[in-house]
């Protein structure tokens, strides 16, 4: 396996000194209490802000080497809340598309059967829609763009048990037959279990353990880390 | 035109004391701005009076030029406390106005509308500078809450690879509309709800009800395009300073007034 994200030594207002590698094609989950800067690091892999100190490095070569908007488009982020655009589903799904000139009808009722929606949401209008079936869309959203690596934002936090599972299978599908990377918050350790061979937990801005999930679980090094099990 | 002599002028003052009195018997605690605001009105008018009967008096160019000035001068700095921590937020407003009464005088004075004289440039080019100073603050204002509100989906825009105009499409769109639609509104219901003031001023003034319409239709057309223009150029100038070189969302310090 080839390694697709590296941060050396990452800091920033809200991370500090933060290392890993992130494995082509495997779907990792970052877990940690609020604040401990688990968002700030996926904003700083799609370039939404810039380290002060240290390097991030994807396939090899420095973040700042690429194009800023074809490194978002590869590296794509779904947020927290769904924060779909005004306007229909078929205006959010083909925003990233529209940019690159690649959008035609048919990718829209793909997306939305990647996601399990009606091909008839297409026309709706977002304001219409459930907050489960917005998550989606905003998820389909960014799918559209085709990303190598998806930075997930805790997507699962605000749906029901059955999307969650439904959500879960699609992850390990992406991963599986579509040979995505996943770098996933969640506040659910048995959702990290359940999803994630690796994680890593963030503790007042550190990386401050990392590892296999099972492993990491069973026999945590960290006080913070034991302490946030078995909260 | 009837004078009003001081002494009517006097007996106004039993309007303000209304307010006043009603300010006292319900402890409102306005009534000292009231009379402050009044004597400040009526000082302001007298003097704007007195300047406007000098400027009328040398030649035309010069006092437009100089009362214009003042105007452009005093709006830009009025509207640019509303972009307070937007940078170059005056000097931002002052381009715009400068750039929208050129336009709108040489307008004017091109296709004959007016003739270049200070009775007419003059109030005409207040009527104009004024709404555009308002919309102008407002375009400012407008343009930090909107990024302030719609942070997470211009956040979202970005990660999905728009560039900074691209993501800020939307805000562009709001503030723009927002700045129109009272413009759009008062089209639709001038001289049914109230008749409006260059009109009235005319009317009061000698002139045919036909001939004041005529100036009105000048100058409410003149002030709904400058506004929209007005607003425009803020907000597709101003966009840019809510990002970074590395189009990253920054923020803007420094709250509304």
């Amino acid at each position: 396996m080839k390694t697709i994200i590296e941060a050396r030594n990452v800091k920033n207002e809200r991370v500090d000194d933060v290392h890993f590698e992130l494995m082509e094609g495997t779907l990792t989950t970052i877990i940690g209490p609020s604040g401990s800067g688990k968002s700030s690091l996926l904003m700083l892999l799609n370039r939404l802000e810039d380290p002060d100190e240290g390097e991030i490095y994807i396939k090899s070569k420095k973040i700042d080497q690429y194009p800023i908007s074809e490194l978002r488009r590869d590296i794509g982020m779904v947020f927290q809340q769904a924060h779909l655009f005004d306007g229909t589903v078929e205006d959010n799904l083909k925003f990233g598309p529209r940019l690159k000139k690649q959008w035609s009808k048919k990718m829209g009722s793909e997306l939305l059967e990647k996601v399990q929606l009606p091909v008839d949401i297409l026309t709706k209008d977002v304001s219409h829609l459930s907050g489960g079936e917005q998550q989606r869309v905003a998820f389909a959203r960014t799918l559209a763009n085709d990303p190598e690596v998806l930075l997930l934002d805790e997507v699962t936090s605000a749906l029901d048990m059955r999307t969650v599972e439904w959500m879960e299978k699609l992850l390990h599908r992406l991963v599986d037959e579509e040979g995505k990377t996943i770098l996933m918050i969640t506040h659910d350790l048995k959702q990290a279990e359940r999803l994630g061979s690796y994680t890593l937990f963030m503790n007042e801005g550190r990386l401050e353990e990392q590892g296999e999930t099972s492993e990491l679980f069973r026999h945590p090094n960290s006080n913070a880390l034991k302490k946030f099990i078995e909260a | 035109m009837t004078n009003i002599s001081n002494l009517s002028l006097l007996t106004m003052i039993l309007f303000v004391m209304i307010p006043v009195s009603l300010s006292y018997l319900y402890s409102l605690g306005i009534g000292k701005s009231a009379i402050w605001s009044s004597l400040r009105g009526v000082i302001q008018l007298f003097l704007i009076g007195y300047i406007l009967t000098f400027l009328f008096s040398i030649p035309d160019w010069q006092g437009i030029g100089l009362w214009v000035a003042v105007m452009l001068v005093i709006a830009s700095l009025q509207a640019s406390r509303r972009g307070k921590g937007i940078p170059y937020a005056f000097l931002l407003s002052l381009s715009s106005l400068i750039l929208i009464e050129v336009f709108v005088l040489s307008l004017w004075i091109v296709f004959d509308i007016i003739p270049f004289r200070s009775e007419q440039v003059i109030p005409m080019s207040g009527m104009i500078i004024g709404n555009s100073m308002v919309a102008a603050g407002l375009a400012f204002e407008r343009m930090k809450n909107e990024f302030q509100s719609n942070q997470g989906k211009v956040l979202a825009a970005l990660s999905l690879g728009a560039n900074a105009s691209q993501a800020s499409q939307m805000i562009i769109r709001k503030t723009i509309r927002a700045a129109m639609i009272p413009n759009v509104d008062r089209l639709k219901t001038i001289g049914l709800v109230q008749l409006p003031g260059m009109m009235t001023g005319l009317i009061l003034g000698g002139a045919s009800p036909i001939q004041a319409i005529r100036y009105q239709i000048v100058i409410s057309i003149s002030v709904f395009s400058t506004v929209s223009i007005c607003a425009m150029i803020i907000s597709l100038v101003t966009y840019r300073f809510f990002f970074n070189k590395n189009m990253q969302l920054q923020t803007i310090e420094g709250g509304n007034d």
